[in-house]
C-alpha cells in the first residue's frame, strides 16, 4: 500500500498533478505519504488531486553554493495541507503560489506566485 | 545525585572520536573518584555520520562500553538529539532510586569536524554518505534545496516575525548578552565583545537568521557520573527537581504552527519563581526565544520585548545561557546537551568562574532536539531543599 501510494504519486507528478492523501473516515487531509490515516487510524484512504493553489505558510532564501539565490520554504495548500517546497521566485509569507512541476525525466512540484 | 563530570571540547580533534571520549570519562571519573569497575550503567547517544565519520556504529551497545572496557548491567541509548544528556541523568538517577544500579555514565558527544568539512549536517548526511535515508518520505522533499538545520529554523524565525512583528535586532540582542555572559567562561571559543551591529553586519547565512545568530559544530564529549555514592566527590548533592518532556512526531509542515515548540509541553507545572537561572538550548537565537515563550517566561510572540527589556546576562534579572551557551563553547556532534547541563552544575557547585551568578540554587535547564525540534526536556537541578 505505502510503495503503491508513493507510485501514485510519481505518475502524478508525471501527469503534472499534485496529489494528496484524504482520510475517508475523519476527512484529515495530509501530504507525506503513510498508508494508515495519523488522526484516526484508519486505512480508508484516497489519493486526491490537489488544485495545486495556496499561500506561503513560511519562506526562506539563502545561497547555493554555485552563489544563485534559493527560496525555500512551507506552502499551505486550499486542501487544508503543507508541504516543503522550493519556489521559482522570490515570494514573502501570505503569497498566493501556484504549483508548477519541473524536471525532464522526474517531475517535482515547485511553486510560482500568482 | 550527579558526583563527576568532565567535557573536551576542540574545534577540530585530530585524534580518534574512541580516544577523545576515553579521555572525556577518564577526566569525569577522576572527579568522581569512581573506578571503571564500579560504572553499572551506561546512557549515551550518538548521531549519525558523527562518530569518525561513520554512519553509525555496529551495535554502539557494545563498541563504546567494549573501548572503555565497562561491563555495565544496563546500557541505553537516548537519542532525542539534544536533550538527550538531560534524559539520561534523569534515567540514570531513577534506575539508581529503585536500586537497578548504582553508578552510571552519561555520555554526549563525538566529532562533528568530519561532516562540517564535507559541507553537510547531520540533517544532510544523505548527501555525503551513500544510501542513507532520513525519513519514509525521502523522495518528496530531499528533491528540494534547503540548509536544514538553518533552513528550518530561518522558516520559524520568518513566521516568528510575520506574525508577531519579531524584529532581527531583538533576537540578536540574545547573541549579545550570550556573549557577554561567555566572556567570562575559560571553556568559550568566542570571546571577543559583540554588538547588535556586528550580528545584523554578518553574513545572511538562511534569512533571516545570520552568521552570529548559528552553533558551531565541534568535536567534543560531555560526561557526566551520576552515582548513589557521593565517595570523595565536592559537588553538591543535586537532584533532579521537576523533569518532563515531550514528543511532538509531526513533520514540521504539518504541526498546527512551526513557531511553537514541545516546550510548552514539557515544562508544564514548572515553578519559575524559584529559579535562579535557565540554560536554555541555543542551536540559534530563535530557538532560545522560543523556548522563553515555550516554558513561560514571556507570552508566546512576546520573546522580542522581552529580551529589550530583561538583562539576560549572568548579572542580570532573569540569567540565560550563563556561559554563553553552545553559541559560544560550540556545538559538539550537533547537540548541545551537554553544553548546557554542564553550566547548570557550574552554577549549583559556584564553580563558574567569572561568570557566576549569585545564590544559583535552582536552575532550569530545556533541552530542544532531534528531527526539527520534535523533542523538548525541561529539567530542574537543585538540592531538593523546598
Ligand atoms: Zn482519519
Amino acid at each position: 500500500m505505502f510503495e503503491e501510494i508513493k507510485k501514485k504519486y510519481q505518475e502524478m507528478f508525471g501527469n503534472e498533478k499534485l496529489p494528496y492523501l484524504k482520510c475517508t473516515r475523519c476527512g484529515h487531509s495530509f501530504y507525506y505519504p503513510r498508508d494508515y490515516c495519523p488522526k484516526c487510524r484508519s486505512r480508508e484512504l484516497e489519493v486526491r488531486e490537489s488544485r495545486g493553489v495556496g499561500s506561503v505558510f513560511s519562506m526562506t532564501k539563502f545561497r547555493d553554493r554555485d552563489n544563485k539565490e534559493i527560496y525555500y520554504g512551507i506552502v499551505e495548500l486550499e486542501e487544508g495541507f503543507r508541504m516543503y517546497a522550493n519556489f521559482i521566485v522570490p515570494v514573502e509569507i501570505g503569497d498566493m503560489v501556484r504549483v508548477k512541476f519541473l524536471g525532464k525525466e522526474s517531475k517535482v512540484p515547485f511553486f510560482e506566485k500568482i | 545525585m550527579i558526583v563527576g563530570f568532565s567535557s573536551s571540547i576542540h574545534k577540530k580533534y585530530e585524534g580518534s572520536t574512541f580516544q577523545l571520549l576515553a579521555e572525556t570519562v577518564s577526566k569525569a571519573l577522576d572527579m568522581a573518584t569512581i573506578d571503571l569497575k564500579d560504572i553499572d550503567g551506561i546512557f549515551y547517544t550518538v548521531l549519525p555520520g558523527v562518530f569518525d565519520g561513520k554512519a553509525s556504529l555496529h551495535f554502539s551497545s557494545f563498541q563504546i562500553p567494549s573501548f572503555l572496557g565497562i561491563k555495565p548491567k544496563v546500557i541505553e541509548l537516548v537519542e532525542y538529539g539534544g536533550p538527550s544528556a538531560l534524559t539520561m541523568v534523569y534515567r540514570a538517577e531513577k534506575l539508581i532510586e529503585v536500586g537497578e544500579i548504582n553508578t552510571a555514565l552519561c555520555v554526549v558527544g563525538g566529532k562533528a569536524s568530519f561532516l562540517r568539512e564535507n559541507k553537510v549536517t547531520v540533517d544532510a548526511v544523505d548527501r555525503f554518505l551513500g544510501n542513507v535515508q532520513l525519513t519514509p518520505y525521502d523522495d518528496l522533499f530531499r528533491v528540494y534545496q534547503d540548509l536544514n538545520p538553518v533552513s528550518d529554523y530561518a522558516l520559524v524565525a520568518k513566521r516568528h516575525s510575520k506574525l508577531f512583528g519579531t524584529s532581527d535586532e531583538q533576537r540578536a540582542l540574545i547573541a549579545v548578552m550570550q556573549r557577554k555572559n561567555a566572556l567570562g567562561n575559560e571553556r568559550a571559543m568566542y570571546k571577543t565583545p559583540l554588538t547588535v551591529k556586528d550580528v545584523l553586519e554578518s553574513r545572511v547565512v538562511s534569512d533571516p537568521l545570520r552568521l552570529l545568530e548559528i552553533v558551531y559544530p565541534v568535536d567534543g564529549f560531555h560526561v557526566f557520573v551520576v552515582s548513589k555514592h557521593q565517595r570523595k566527590s565536592d559537588l553538591r548533592p543535586l537532584k533532579v527537581e521537576f523533569y518532563g518532556e515531550s514528543h511532538w512526531s509531526e513533520m514540521p509542515p504539518e504541526l498546527p504552527d512551526i513557531v511553537y515548540t514541545p516546550a510548552v509541553e514539557s515544562s508544564n507545572g514548572v515553578n519559575l519563581e524559584r529559579i535562579d537561572a535557565f540554560q536554555l538550548y541555543d542551536s540559534f537565537t530563535i530557538t532560545v526565544m522560543l523556548q522563553m515563550e515555550d516554558i513561560g517566561l514571556t507570552e508566546k510572540g512576546k520573546g522580542g520585548e522581552f529580551v529589550e527589556r530583561t538583562d539576560i546576562t549572568y548579572q542580570g534579572e532573569v540569567p540565560i545561557n550563563t556561559g554563553g551557551g553552545s553559541l559560544n563553547v560550540g556545538q559538539p556532534a550537533f547537540m548541545s546537551g551537554g553544553v548546557i547541563l554542564e553550566e547548570a552544575i557550574l552554577q549549583l557547585n559556584d564553580m563558574a568562574t567569572n561568570h557566576q551568578v549569585k545564590d544559583a540554587n535552582r536552575v532550569l535547564i530545556n533541552g530542544i532536539g532531534g528531527w526539527n525540534r520534535g523533542h523538548s526536556v525541561t529539567m530542574v537541578l537543585g538540592e531538593g531543599n523546598v
